[in-house]
């Protein structure tokens, strides 16, 4: 167990989504395992056994949602819903615990934790409980991450609230790495189409974990495929971007075998793009600043309710286009594959999708020429609305 | 009755075939708010009863719907039959949907509680709010699908075959759907009490307390639903049904043959999802408004078997024929047989006998066991008692005498450790550890380790009881969990309930059962799987050969397991468990 524990913090601090010296992480499994900084660790053992959980994670992130995102809302606000699909349809909604200056509401904590994956408390940081497995836990944390860092970044340049002086120094570290790009680390990548079995494997496990080594995506989200004689080989659902290798599915277009049912959920449009287009990989992620990019929409007086799913205007960010449509067999087969004519597409508040029709050079190169058009243009958006930090 | 009530209706049906008479009563509102419906209410109804023989008059048969049944909440059209098994003398209870469960709810009742046992053969016909018994003589001896087509009409139809009427260990109670409240021999105790069948039919409305909240709470599971592959994906089983586990449990090798001496695998390919498709191009039905509706039926209107009949009778020969396979559970069914339970026992018997029956013998066969006649009365015994009478008692595949699920203990830790803590025997849905050893949901874990599976089995465990008393699919759970549930069931009733409390009532009818279990006798000395698992690997044609369970590592898992549960190591719960339960 404790080498589960470890792996996970050694994961988040990897992925660069919370300080490595604030993160706590609590787990029970016969007796109570402890990790980490220990002011956490103390309202950890206060709440945990409340919450009936097999793990929590207690975390500070590296961006200081728990102060910004708290300031950033009415006081009488207690929730926040996701705008991002992925985390809208696990986390529905995410209980704000507000402080109001005074002790810890101990009990507010654990009531939220019984009734959802995770929690931000005002001035402590995340926390996220799982019911099976540490890992679990971690998707959780990485998934509440996720929303808030989106949703909180989105408000910043869409609320018309000016930014106080304390609020920005919160904000400096995140605007002065955004004005450095996410390298273009490819090169080393083949840029043909790999020519036998394992190879296609390797190749799969390769795009995914540089992916993540970028930071250019959350290891838990996302997929990839490759088209092969036999079928599609794609990522199998749940697995981490940085771990393929044993995590591949083949799935026969004529179904003649349904042992890929543990394939990715996004097999459904994976199969739409090849039939549709000439691609023979595919590349998915949801990278941060696309994803806001796509929710960042100029429209007023529209009549469309449910942007998710019903969207039709044409948008895009440059070159590429946004569609909208739910994952798995909510609609994103659908409308995917007509917009991947320029090789990429983003779903609305949801991630990136990349092909080629070679190797994985192409779909990654283009989408890290995405992401990082997307956090240029949000950081000069933030400054001609915030002024200069 | 309860008019105040949101969710439930307060009221249960009581019918007493010692006097021929019906009453309705209202049932507590602390019992329904703590143990919900289905399973939970079920086994709380029999606490009074629950040392009694499975087959006399005075056990009481209950049929037993959740507070979501009626309303728009997914998956939700089902009821738990519960009594005392005569398979296994365990509490049991079976999960079933059709639309059966549907018109129960809609006749105005949240449980059918049935004692005694009719002098003649009889047929019970409710009616919104009121129901009669009507002579059935005509109808005593008849199949199923006889008994189906001659009570047809509105609403629906719960029967038992000859197998029930005969007392046969494993034989079901069989809807006009054609689902089964199946497993653990609940046709039997309905046959004991001389009732051929239930016909309901109920157009009454579930009052829900919050509309706008439920229609949320739908948009939220629908949106898991949709986004999980097991279900809606293009392999899922909203498209193929439950044989599409095949391919991915014969690669895995999980899938028995021969008695769990060998594994199915290449002719595992025989009765897969595909070959069912190609050879049927089957029709797809669900339960009383689910979704997701994962029954498949052939042109003709007969509905093909599921994964667990599928597995069970390819595995009694190396050459498995689709046709007869459907035709062998087709048979059962219309039996009113355990299509598990009925193939297992014959791959027990067959081999101590040291021959397996070819496909086209199993029709002959299972009609002696329903009619108990020559080898079918030592086989309607159920393999465990059969296997004691032939002096081969390891030969039984069993666990407290249920036979297990075409599912191989070897491939799996958590399911392993769930076969023997169910509290019903060996069953693979009490834990449901195929949801995170082999479709990755919540999390995908190794199935082959016993670390933290003690834990994980144990919140699984209150997960599924409170699942089952909702009541909800188990399959559901794959894409959705307490959490949404959770909320489903607050706007239905309009009390707070969050997946915490749920997970708190899971436990209070677990332990409630493991409690009933210990009083009828049950210890640790049958929390064990049949030895063959720890000694023998499989032997498979092709690819690895898999390695027994390691014996160790799972009497230690087992005995963290208890510790979770609190119970002593001999696997008993304090013998005042009961005094501070509603
Ligand atoms: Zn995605």
């Amino acid at each position: 167990m404790i080498r589960q524990v470890r792996s996970c913090r050694d994961k988040l601090h990897a992925a660069g989504m919370v300080r490595p010296e604030r993160l706590a992480i609590l787990v029970e499994d016969d007796q109570l395992l402890q990790e980490g900084a220990e002011d956490l660790l103390a309202l950890g053992r206060d709440v945990f056994a409340g919450t009936g959980a097999m793990a929590m994670m207690i975390a500070e992130p590296d961006v200081p949602l728990q102060t910004l995102i708290p300031m950033s809302i009415a006081a009488d606000v207690h929730s926040l819903t996701p705008l991002d699909t992925e985390t809208r349809t696990f986390l529905h909604d995410i209980p704000v615990i507000r402080r109001h200056r005074g002790p810890l509401p101990h009990r507010e904590i654990i009531a939220a934790l019984r009734r959802r994956k995770g929690v931000l408390v005002e001035d402590v940081g995340l926390i996220a409980v799982g019911q099976m497995t540490v890992e679990q836990t971690y998707v959780n944390l990485s998934s509440l991450y996720h929303a808030l860092f989106v949703s909180c970044l989105l408000r910043l340049v869409r609320s018309g609230r000016f930014l106080g002086a304390a609020e920005k120094d919160l904000l400096r570290p995140l605007v002065r790495s955004l004005s450095v790009d996410i390298p273009p680390a490819f090169a080393d990548m083949p840029s043909d189409f790999p020519d036998n079995c394992s190879a296609v494997r390797h190749a799969m496990a390769q795009a995914g974990r540089r992916t993540v080594e970028l930071k250019l995506v959350d290891s838990f989200f996302g997929n990839v495929s490759c088209r092969s004689d036999q079928g599609v080989l794609i990522s199998q659902t749940g697995a981490s971007l940085d771990h393929l290798d044993e995590c591949i599915d083949l799935v026969p277009d004529d179904n003649s075998s349904t042992a890929g049912i543990t394939a990715s959920s996004e097999l459904v449009a994976h199969r739409a793009i090849y039939r549709q287009t000439k691609a023979r990989v595919i590349l998915h992620g949801h990278p941060k600043f696309s994803v806001i990019a796509s929710l960042n929409c100029a429209e007023t007086d529209c009549p469309v309710s449910d942007c998710w799913r019903e969207c039709t205007r044409p948008r895009s960010i440059g070159p590429v286009p946004i569609v909208a449509g739910e994952i798995g067999a909510g609609g994103i087969a659908e409308t995917l594959p007509a917009a991947m004519a320029g090789g990429i597409a983003i779903v609305y508040g949801h991630g990136v999708f990349a092909c080629g029709q070679q190797g994985f050079r192409d779909p990654l190169q283009a989408m890290i020429a995405l992401e990082n058009r997307c956090r240029r243009e949000y950081l000069n958006r933030l400054i001609s609305i915030q002024g200069a930090f | 009755m309860l008019s105040r009530h949101y969710g439930w209706h307060g009221c249960l049906l009581h019918v007493d075939l010692n006097r021929q008479s019906i009453r309705t009563c209202a049932i507590e509102p602390q019992l329904l708010h703590s143990y919900l419906g289905g399973r939970g209410l079920g086994v709380r109804l029999l606490r009074d009863a629950h040392h009694r023989e499975p087959c006399s008059a005075d056990m009481p048969l209950i049929f037993a719907v959740g507070p979501l049944g009626g309303t728009a909440a997914p998956t939700s059209a089902r009821m738990s039959v519960v009594s005392r098994s005569p398979l296994t003398g365990t509490v049991f209870d079976s999960s079933c949907g059709g639309s059966f469960a549907w018109h129960l709810k809609a006749a105005g009742f949240d449980a059918l509680l049935v004692t005694g046992c009719s002098p003649q053969p009889v047929l019970l016909d409710i009616k919104e709010g009121t129901a009669s018994l009507v002579p059935a003589s005509r109808l005593w001896g008849q199949t199923v699908s006889v008994t189906h087509q001659a009570l047809a009409g509105a609403g629906s139809c719960a029967a038992i075959g000859p197998a029930g009427e005969r007392q046969v260990r494993y034989a079901n109670i069989i809807t006009s759907e054609g689902n089964a409240a199946g497993r653990g021999g609940l046709g039997a105790v309905m046959g004991a009490k001389g009732l051929k069948a239930i016909r309901v039919d109920g157009r009454r409305q579930t009052r829900v307390a919050q509309q706008s909240r439920l229609a949320q709470g739908v948009r939220d599971v629908m949106r898991l639903l949709k986004a999980s592959p097991f279900v809606f994906g293009d392999l899922g089983i909203s498209r193929f049904g439950t044989p599409a586990l095949v391919d991915v449990l014969a690669q895995r090798r999980l899938l028995p043959a021969e008695n769990f001496r060998k594994t199915l695998s290449a002719p595992a390919i025989r009765i897969n999802a595909a070959a069912l498709h190609q050879r049927y191009q089957p029709h797809k039905r669900g339960c009383h408004g689910c979704p997701v509706a994962c029954k498949q039926f052939t042109e003709a209107g007969d509905k093909l078997p599921e994964f667990g009949s599928l597995g069970h009778f390819a595995a009694l020969g190396d050459n498995p024929d689709l046709d007869g396979i459907v035709a062998a559970a087709r048979r059962c069914n219309d039996l009113g047989l355990d299509t598990q339970s009925a193939a297992a026992s014959l791959a027990c018997w067959s081999e101590i006998k040291g021959d397996f029956p070819r496909v086209e013998q199993l029709p002959e066969l299972l009609e002696m066991i329903a009619y108990r006649r020559g080898v079918g009365e030592l086989l309607a015994q159920g393999a465990q008692r059969l296997a004691d009478e032939l002096h081969q008692p390891q030969a039984a595949m069993t666990v407290k005498g249920l036979e297990l699920p075409p599912l191989d203990p070897r491939g799996g830790c958590g399911l392993a450790l769930s076969y023997v803590t169910s509290n019903r025997g060996a069953c693979h849905l009490r834990a449901f550890a195929l949801s995170h050893e082999v479709l990755r949901k919540p999390v995908a874990t190794d199935p082959l380790t016993f670390a933290g599976k003690a834990r994980i089995n144990t919140g699984a465990e209150n997960t599924c009881a409170a699942v089952d008393s909702l009541v909800a699919c188990r399959f559901a759970l794959v894409a959705a969990g307490l959490e949404e549930y959770a909320a489903l069931l607050t706007a239905v009733t309009g009390l707070d309930y969050t997946a915490g409390d749920l997970q708190a009532i899971g436990e209070r009818i677990f332990l409630t059962e493991r409690f009933y279990n210990q009083n009828n006798g049950f210890d640790h000395r049958d929390d064990v799987l049949p030895p063959r698992f720890f000694t023998s690997g499989m032997a498979a044609a092709e690819g690895a050969d898999m390695a027994p369970v390691d014996g160790e590592a799972f009497a230690d898992e087992l005995r963290r397991y208890y510790r979770f549960r609190g119970l002593d190591e001999q696997g008993r719960l304090p013998a005042t468990y009961l005094d501070g339960q509603p």
